[in-house]
């Protein structure tokens, strides 16, 4: 490489020009995607390129998965269905306290005059793939912009919130799951409504409460719900539960970690709620867009941590 | 450069065709005796890429004793036919991963670019060794690579790359470079013509 070939061997521009001229376009590319959503029109056209090509390399796993369903002894069958019986009996219980609970919640609020609370509708959505990038925390799902999946969307299990729903394709959607240090969410104590922001863990599979004094009152064992103070995930809904805490003297946060609850089951179901994103205030920054909303409260996150 | 000579020397000594040697002709490479190679087919080329990065885009989920078949499969390429396979071919699948994985749009692209461009860079030098030497330079080039999406991460994001994942990576992509070497040069190893009376 020290002397150039001469010209009859011409090779054409050499390694190192090209090697700069794609490292500048994909690093270019790497900023632009990281402040602007300028690309989402090319990521769509790709996305729609791809898309049948991740559905056609589901199907192998489908078909392993129904294969070995298939085998599943009728004793598995047998204590699944008694389980779920249960599972079923203490829940309708509980289903009918609740309303009982929500006509006496929505008589109180007229008396005392307070806005109802409203739940927002949901859509089944079924989780396609996770993305195989260690790096971030994201699963794909089966709904995308036609059925009406809206950037911002909190998803959830049968266990409790999962993710928020980040991008959105025509045909799919990315979820971004609370794991992902880049997202954050509102949170209380349910013991005694301590409120708290929970960001994605340092370690994997793991949320983290920050900004609380050292000397907060909290516990390893105590339940985390939203808050719902972002307008919108619902209140109450479980999101994790304290397993450690380091009250570090010098430091004047205690660094409290969680285990997510949701997100844990093997079923592939997901519930995405749709909720109209909240409308930017200018102090987040002026995106128009729906989708601006949740990068903006990204920004708002990260000025935060500083 | 003398090692070198003495190698060429040795070689010459052992030339195939020699007096009493009856294996089929080849030319040597080093001490090595090798295959003339059939010249490659280029859909040969387009299909195992497009192979590859399609077992690339199976849903392994966050298995992480998978390796990056495309990553690898560019690596041979770009070793074994620079002039065919180049970084314009490994910066346009790199996009198509971003996308894929919903990772930042360029990420993949300029790990597979640098990738790339380690491995036109060495070709001369990783088709020399034995093939359980290119294993090195191949795990070497593919955690290139997996540092440079790590640091793009690190830059933008302030996620932590974790760095034994890049390791096992890379360690599992290296693994399957020997299969992938005698899957990939089947097509070019094979005669011509059937014909017995040639042991070529």
């Amino acid at each position: 490489m020290e002397y150039g070939p001469p010209p009859l061997f011409n090779q054409g521009v050499s390694a190192r020009a090209r090697l700069a001229f794609f490292s500048v376009v994909a690093a270019l590319l790497i900023v632009i995607d990281a402040q602007v959503n300028a690309l989402d029109v090319i990521r769509n056209g790709v996305e729609i390129l791809l898309y049948p090509f991740q559905r056609v390399l589901l199907w192998p796993r489908d078909v392993v998965g129904d294969f070995a369903g298939y085998f599943i002894s009728l004793s598995d069958l047998n204590e699944e269905n008694a389980r779920l019986r249960k599972i079923a009996v203490e829940q309708s219980q509980r289903a009918q306290l609740a309303g009982e609970l929500q006509l006496q919640n929505e008589q109180l609020r007229k008396l005392a005059g307070l806005r109802e609370r409203v739940s927002p509708p949901a859509q089944l959505v079924t989780a396609l793939y996770e993305s195989r990038d260690p790096f971030s925390h994201k699963i794909v799902i089966d709904h995308g912009s036609k059925d009406g999946i809206l950037p911002g969307g909190p998803v959830i299990d049968e266990f409790g919130v999962v993710g928020q729903v980040t991008r959105i394709f025509p045909m799919t959607a990315e979820v971004t799951l609370l794991t992902d240090k880049e997202q954050s969410l509102p949170v209380q104590i349910s013991r005694n409504g301590l409120r708290a922001v929970a960001f994605g863990g340092s370690e994997p599979m793991t949320l983290e409460l920050r900004f609380l004094p050292s000397n907060a009152d909290i516990q390893s064992g105590d339940s985390v719900v939203t808050s719902g103070l972002d307008g919108m995930y619902p209140t109450d809904m479980p999101v994790g539960t304290v397993t450690r805490i380091d009250r570090d003297v010098k430091d004047q946060f205690a660094r409290v970690i969680l285990k997510p609850v949701g997100g844990m089951s093997k079923s592939r179901l997901l519930l995405v709620l749709l909720v109209n994103p909240p409308p930017v205030t200018p102090a987040t920054g002026g995106h128009e867009d729906a989708s601006g909303s949740v990068r903006g409260d990204r920004a708002g996150a990260k000025a935060a941590r500083r | 450069m003398k090692q070198w000579l003495q190698r060429l020397w040795g070689s010459a000594r052992l030339a195939p065709g020699a007096l009493g040697d009856t294996r089929p002709p080849t030319i040597g490479r080093g001490s090595r005796p090798e295959q003339v190679l059939r010249p490659v087919r280029p859909a040969f080329i387009w299909t195992t890429l497009v192979v590859a990065f399609l077992l690339n885009l199976l849903p392994w989920g966050r298995a992480i004793w998978v390796p990056d078949f495309f990553a690898v499969t560019l690596v041979f390429w770009n070793v074994q036919q620079p002039r065919k396979v180049g970084m314009g071919v490994a910066f346009a699948f790199g996009l198509l991963m971003d996308v894929h994985n919903g990772a930042l749009f360029g990420e993949h692209a300029l790990a597979y670019t640098l990738l790339s461009y380690g491995a036109i860079t060495l070709h001369r030098r990783i088709l020399w060794f034995p093939l359980t030497s290119q294993l090195i330079y191949v795990f070497g080039l593919l955690l290139i690579a997996q540092m440079a999406s790590g640091a793009v991460r690190l830059w933008v994001g302030g996620a932590s790359p974790g760095w034994w994942i890049a390791l096992l990576s890379s360690a599992l992509g290296a693994a399957i470079w020997p299969l992938l070497h005698s899957v990939l040069l089947a097509p070019q190893r094979r005669p011509a013509k059937r014909d017995d009376t040639r042991p070529l």
